[in-house]
């Protein structure tokens, strides 16, 4: 992996915190939105090397963090977490596509739900808001909906090429 | 098996490294609230990231309300329909209005009242969101080049959207009223009865009242009392009406005024501040220093 992938993987996350923050300000059906920053994540670290996809995972969750209104490092941490979880998963002698929805939604609530408890931790008192279920389980089904193209476009982008018999 | 074991060490260690450091980032922040490194950071951030998200939602803002034309076609002649109703009604009211408003500007006059737009505003775009579905975050357009400083009020055509709390030279954070970690002093219209709103999500409004003598009645419009806001906003709507339960404690929900999930342009209001506000009378100070001209409204 070189460090112009690394680049590139980087982008894609600042990419999608960018389209988090302007595109589903307008896109949000039922009143809520992807974690479209998270799913990258999730989706870098099945092609990245873990200290890569770790790195990348914090700097684009610190990026979260500037955009966002919640202390800085919530992001940063939730995004370590979840990278951490994805690289402990995506070694495991399990495939096929319902397969990674069911992690892509699992991962998603995972995050979804250690930030809310940081954020509590830290003063944001997001677990006691009412509808607080709904910020955990439906930005969690968006994230299986958008798993496809994210997971291509990450693949095509950031996936080491495969080495043949003639290469 | 050796290089396999040592990276998955690495990794380990580095996960708890970027943890720790992104909790004492977090301690830091908290801790430090307000004017720090981190804000500088924040705006800093802002300022680089302002121009690509202003460039998405001009792409992308004519294709949602294409998108939003198109789903909605099927409802248009019903609703052409009601609205001509609608406007029939609106045009009688208009009618027993105009005398009313004669008369509550006189009572103005008389009071020494003025009414919120007479303040100083600048009218700015939301182009971006919080980052995540639990922020309650917009960010408009205008910074302190048109006179933005933090604290200032945020209101759009219906009533009170939130405060300012970080700004840059071309746009600014705006903390929406439904943000929990947002407080309104607020009076009830019909009662003058005051009290506290504090947002809770995307729930409705918590209004508490501590010296409540009078119960607060559905539909009742709350406003903003002038003791961080300007005076005479409408923040929203009691809910159900609802006495004291004990004591002279009572605690209903209210309805925001302002549709949220609508928010396109707003308005800052940059002719006054919670220092222009008379103690004693809580009544603003119109022509104290001011941003912009209070005639001249920038758009």
């Amino acid at each position: 992996m070189t460090s112009g992938k690394v680049i590139i993987a980087l982008g894609l996350v600042i990419a999608a915190v960018l389209i988090q923050t302007t595109v589903f300000q307008h896109v949000r059906p039922l009143g809520y939105a992807p974690a479209l920053g998270m799913l990258t994540v999730i989706a870098l670290a099945r092609f990245l090397d873990p200290e890569q996809a770790l790195f990348i995972a914090f700097t684009g969750g610190f990026f979260q963090d500037l955009l966002g209104g919640s202390p800085l490092g919530l992001w940063a941490s939730t995004f370590t977490i979840v990278a951490f979880l994805a690289l402990k998963v995506r070694d495991r002698e399990i495939v096929g596509t319902p397969v990674v929805l069911l992690g892509v939604f699992g991962l998603t609530l995972i995050g979804q739900f250690t930030y809310a408890v940081l954020g509590t931790l830290f003063g944001q008192g997001i677990i006691n808001r009412p509808g607080f279920v709904g910020h955990l389980l439906v930005p969690a089904l968006y994230n299986v909906v958008l798993a496809y193209p994210v997971f291509w476009l990450t693949k095509i982008t950031v996936k080491p090429p495969e080495r043949t018999w003639a290469t | 098996m050796f290089p396999s074991g040592r990276r998955l060490d690495r990794s380990t260690a580095l996960f708890v490294t970027l943890l720790a450091v992104g909790f004492l980032i977090a301690t830091f922040d908290v801790r430090s609230s307000g004017d720090s490194v981190t804000t500088v950071i924040r705006g800093g951030a802002q300022t680089l990231a302002a121009p690509v998200q202003e460039a998405i939602d001009f792409v992308v803002r004519p294709v949602v309300g294409f998108v939003d034309g198109i789903s909605n076609v099927a409802g248009l002649s019903d609703q052409n329909e009601r609205l001509e109703a609608e406007v029939r009604r609106l045009e009688q009211r208009l009618r027993e209005t105009a005398a009313l408003e004669r008369r509550v500007a006189e009572l103005e006059a008389i009071n020494d009242l003025a009414p919120p737009e007479d303040l100083a505003t600048v009218t700015a775009l939301i182009y971006s969101a919080g980052a995540s579905t639990f922020d309650h975050i917009r960010i408009i357009n205008r910074g302190s080049d048109d006179g933005i400083i933090v604290g200032q009020a945020v209101v759009d055509e219906d009533g009170l959207v939130g405060r300012v709390y970080l700004v840059t030279k071309s746009s600014a954070r705006v903390r929406l009223i439904t943000d929990p970690l947002v407080s309104v002093g607020v009076r009830v219209q019909d009662t003058n009865q005051t009290g506290v709103v504090t947002g809770r999500g995307d729930a409705r409004l918590r209004l508490d009242m501590f010296d409540a003598t009078q119960p607060v009645s559905e539909g009742a419009v709350v406003l903003t009392d002038g003791s961080l806001f300007p005076p005479g906003i409408v923040v929203g709507f009691a809910d159900e009406t609802k006495a004291a339960d004990v004591g002279f404690a009572l605690r209903t929900t209210v309805d925001p005024a302002a549709a949220f999930s609508q928010l396109d342009f707003v308005k800052v209001v940059v002719g006054w501040s919670p220092l222009d506000a008379d103690p004693e009378s809580e009544v603003p100070l119109i022509d104290a220093p001011s941003f912009t001209d209070p005639g001249s409204e920038r758009q």
